[in-house]
């Protein structure tokens, strides 16, 4: 979301450089499951979700950008009525959801497993191969000359009587205005300027298979949100849902634990019985950033007026297009197309159900 | 739970596995063959009844009758796909195979995963009828059988010289036997390996034997081309300067079926990776190590290396190193005693004059710079993925310069093998383009599985009741 | 060649497994790579991208290029072991 920022304010006739740690878009943004669906998206945020696709579809074959439609899944009763109920209330919301009957399931997608109990469809559902975000950024800043610096890791910033100087290592960058948009680093990275907001990290797992047969051609998700799953065009399947792994931002990239991906992989062979033969060839985690109300950070951070935030909370990678979009229309001083969530307001503890 | 858990019963692991049950404890020894000798004293496959015996045959055989007798468990044919260390710092293994039990845990964990092979791209080196010089040496080793009916072999180090005599004691042909290395560099590696006067003799035999057969023998030559449409056909081979650069047009065209080709053994280091262990980059000892004390104490605490995945410094080595490891682990569990102090003491002496020899054979495989010439632009450096050196070098062009981005750019590196055959000339690749140093370059970062596993393996029929839900995304 | 039971070299009775539609002798309890490199079957499958052909190339189950399919699963050809009726087939990709 850093470099969507990046490109709009440089559009908009700034003096942008980028600065990462790591090599760029080998964060959350690079290592996510890919999945572009409607019906995982929460129902505030679908507006921005429906422009965040639009977006992402534009971009097209440069991240392996497909429509495939999607299918969310419940295997029993309770499942079934949360699924009913969350997906009507997204509907309304303006995602183009319906109910499909386990019969019709069955007859697009033979693969799944006969305990389908309820499903909703989403034509709009589909993915994007997030290993290509790094890469198509870099692409679009080189095209733009915008600056960029990759691992680069920013150890300490002063404030200035003009803004701020930054510094790592031998580096020192005079900035008027800063932006940090460091994903699950976020609150590490707000400390440098002695600033505290509420975020962790959640430890997001992925797996990945070697090619195999068609198996699915749609996107598949679970009505608790807990499995998400696609067959790529060369066969292999990705398999997501958010199982947590352990680790720390600053200490790694995060480890993959037995405990949560044996139930992450058992729930996928439960919906796709066929890829019990298939082989795992590689699993790994993600960091994302996480707040008490699962909503994003997007504006001023605290009381200044020339540093901003911008991180993204579950389902940010479609959205991030979009939102960060807005946000440098927020720092090239226009008014955003819609409103942007105030990185200072009072956070409610979000319900799990 | 046990007290120690090696995997890998190599002369290394097996070693320490021994160590750590003379000292009272109770120790798992794991490994993916069907029974302990490893790489190098590689167990007979079970169709073979009867077989003339070897040294190293000899040497195997007692290793497993050691083992055998021992109060360790064992579990064979068993791979660990997974490792974990808890806070406590138990670690917890997640195994495949014939085992039953998916997981294993254990207070302290030695690792002897030995070595994997290097082999830098050149054309053709995909086609079927290409081995690496390791793996034939399995042939031979685990099923006595040849690669092909004339054979060329090639590569650099001592592995050339050892599957060209194998080749012939079981009767078969040799087209050519091609060595990087010069004389030069083999009277050098002489002077050192001096110390074990009968290696080098053994040594001196290979040479005299191809002599007497009247192979030819290409010193400081390289394959620049393996050709066939579906089987090897024929190889060019050229002679190369010093520093394994082509000298041009001077080529020979030879038949043959088959190739075995092998530049050096390079650390097998993805499961002291995979268990959070630093490592450092050191191309006398193969490449990248776990970073070690002399013990073989990681940087991870109730962690250790021992044998060629620490270091390639080969099997005279590794028994000692195994003891050394494994007195480690007695001594951080339970604290050390005269006997352990002693024993340690003895295990260094012995390994200081064993590791001289080691060293000197590896230097011999420290890749030359040209090799990298020899990569074409369209040869595939990953063979998973068919990602060519151009694809690469497209990829390096336009601004990603580390392991983990050149992989999600191009998909070098993400097939079934994880990159454990790509990523040392993806490395090669990349310093040559972006002039980093290897350390600067570093590594993907390490996941699991350690091997593909498929989904039965790891996970048990769901009930469905059971499903440990933590907890509902938010709506 | 020595390959085969000789003087020297004593093998198990020989068992016989399909590989696609060819029938293949083996000796009992060696690994699958072995038994057709035996009978000259090198050629196990073909590289999903480029299409070129494949055989087994490590020997010790790290490459993944001898990768055959054996009850829909697909496993490491140099390392899985015959036994009397067998069904071996090349794998295929989508
Ligand atoms: C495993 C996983 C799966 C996911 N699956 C999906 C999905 O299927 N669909 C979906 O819509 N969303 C998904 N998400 C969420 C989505 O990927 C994220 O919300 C989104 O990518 C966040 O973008 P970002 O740019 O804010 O953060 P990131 O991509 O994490 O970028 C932050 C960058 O800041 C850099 N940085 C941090 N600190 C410093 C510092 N001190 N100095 C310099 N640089 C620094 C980091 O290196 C990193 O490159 C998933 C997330 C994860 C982790
Ligand atoms: S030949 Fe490499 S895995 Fe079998």
């Amino acid at each position: 979301m850093g470099c969507g920022t990046a490109l709009r304010a440089s559009e908009g006739g700034m003096n942008t450089i980028i600065i990462d740690q790591s090599d760029m878009g080998q964060g959350a943004s690079g290592v996510n499951a890919g999945t572009l669906s409607m019906q995982i998206k929460r129902v505030k945020l679908m507006p921005y979700a429906i422009k965040g696709h639009d977006m992402w579809q534009k971009m097209g074959q440069e991240v392996d950008f497909h429509k495939t439609g999607g299918y969310t899944l419940a295997f029993n009763d309770r499942e079934a009525d949360l699924l009913h109920d969350r997906m009507t209330m997204k509907k309304e919301a303006g995602a183009n959801i319906s109910f499909v009957s386990p019969a019709i399931l069955q007859e697009k997608e033979p693969s799944l497993a006969q305990k389908i109990v309820a499903a909703s469809y989403c034509p709009d559902d589909g993915y994007a191969n997030s290993s290509l975000t790094g890469q198509y950024y870099r692409k679009r800043i080189t095209q733009l000359g915008i600056n960029y610096m990759e691992n680069t890791k920013i150890t300490q910033i002063n404030e200035t009587s003009t803004g701020y100087e930054i510094l790592s290592g031998e580096n020192r960058i005079q900035t008027k205005r800063i932006l940090f948009a460091c994903g699950g680093w976020l609150k590490e990275a707000v400390s440098l300027i002695g600033e505290d907001i509420p975020v962790n990290a959640r430890v997001n797992t992925v797996s990945v298979t070697e090619r195999a047969p068609r198996l699915m051609n749609s996107v598949i998700g679970h009505a608790t949100g807990l499995l998400t799953m696609k067959q790529k065009n060369n066969g292999t399947v990705l398999i997501g849902g958010g199982w947590q792994g352990i680790g720390k931002p600053s200490e790694g990239r995060g480890k993959v634990v037995m405990d949560s991906l044996i139930p992450n992989l058992q729930l996928a062979k439960f919906a796709a019985p066929k890829l019990a033969k298939v082989r795992i060839v590689r699993s790994w985690t993600g960091f994302e950033a996480n707040v008490p109300d699962f909503y994003p950070l997007a504006g001023k951070l605290g009381k200044r007026d020339n540093a901003f935030i911008l991180g993204c909370v579950r389902g940010g990678y479609t959205i991030g297009p979009y939102i960060s979009s807005l946000m440098g229309d927020y720092i090239l001083g226009k008014e955003p197309e819609m409103p942007l969530f105030d990185p200072s307001r009072k956070f409610e503890q979000g319900k799990l159900i | 739970m046990y007290d120690v858990i090696v995997i890998g019963a190599g002369p290394a692991g097996a070693n320490a596995a021994l160590t750590a049950e003379h000292y009272g404890l109770n120790v798992l020894l794991i490994d993916e063959g069907s029974d302990a000798g490893g790489q190098v004293w590689r167990v007979k496959s079970k169709s073979i009844l009867s077989a003339p015996v070897t040294e190293t045959s000899l040497k195997g055989d007692k290793l497993r009758q050691r083992v055998k007798s021992s109060e360790v468990d064992i579990l064979f044919e068993t791979r660990v796909w997974q490792i974990e260390q808890n806070e406590e710092h138990v670690w917890q293994l997640g195994l495949q195979g014939v085992c039953e039990r998916s997981s294993v845990s254990g207070k302290a964990l030695i690792i002897a995963t030995g070595a994997q092979e290097r082999v830098i791209p050149l054309n053709g080196w995909t086609l079927p009828g290409v081995y690496g010089l390791a793996g034939a040496t399995a042939l031979f080793k685990e099923h006595m059988i040849l690669p092909g009916k004339n054979t060329v072999v090639a590569g650099s180090g001592p592995l050339v010289f050892f599957v060209a005599s194998e080749i012939i004691r079981l009767g078969g042909t040799l087209s050519a036997v091609v060595t990087l290395n010069s004389r030069f560099e083999w009277l050098k590696a002489a002077a050192e390996m001096i110390s074990k006067p009968g290696l080098l003799w053994q040594g001196v035999k290979w040479v005299f034997k191809l002599h007497i057969k009247g192979i030819p023998l290409h010193w400081q030559s390289a394959l620049s081309s393996i050709n066939g449409n579906e089987y090897v056909q024929d190889v060019d081979i050229i002679k190369t300067t010093k520093y394994g650069y082509l000298k041009r047009k001077l080529n020979v065209l030879v038949e043959a079926d088959s190739v075995c080709l092998g530049h050096g053994l390079i650390p097998a280091i993805e499961a002291t990776r995979l268990a959070g262990a630093d490592h450092h980059y050191d191309e006398t000892l193969g490449g990248w190590v776990p970073t070690i004390d002399q013990c073989g104490r990681t940087t991870v605490k109730y962690l250790y290396a021992c044998g060629d995945n620490a270091g390639i410094l080969g099997v005279q080595a590794a028994p000692y190193r195994g003891e050394l490891s494994a007195i480690a682990a007695v001594e951080d569990l339970t604290g050390s005693t005269s006997e352990t102090i002693n024993h340690h003491n003895k295990a260094l002496k012995s390994l200081g004059e064993e590791a001289a020899f080691g060293i000197a054979a590896t230097a011999l495989t420290i890749p030359k710079n040209g090799l990298i010439e020899n990569i074409g632009k369209n040869v595939e450096v990953c063979r998973c993925e068919g990602i060519t050196r151009e694809e690469i070098e497209i990829e390096l062009i336009k601004g990603s310069v580390s392991p983990n981005s050149i992989k999600s750019g191009t998909r070098c590196g993400m097939g079934p093998c994880g990159g454990r055959f790509c990523s040392e000339s993806l490395a090669m690749i990349t310093e040559s383009i972006t002039n980093q140093s290897r350390e600067e370059i570093g590594l993907p970062t390490a996941r699991p599985p350690l091997r593909p596993v498929s989904m039965d393996e790891i996970s048990d029929e769901l009930d469905y009741d059971e499903l440990p839900i933590p907890g509902v995304s938010p709506l | 060649m020595s390959s085969e039971n000789t003087d020297q070299i004593k093998r198990t009775e020989k068992i016989s497994f399909t590989f696609d539609d060819q029938t293949v002798e083996a000796y009992d309890g060696e690994t699958i790579a072995a038994a057709l490199l035996r009978r000259g079957v090198i050629h196990l499958r073909n590289a999903p991208n480029s299409n070129t052909a494949r055989g087994m190339f490590c020997g010790m189950g790290v490459c993944q290029e001898c990768v055959v399919e054996v009850d829909g699963y697909k496993v490491e050809a140099c390392r899985t072991k015959t036994s009397n009726g067998l069904i071996v087939k090349k794998v295929s990709y989508v």
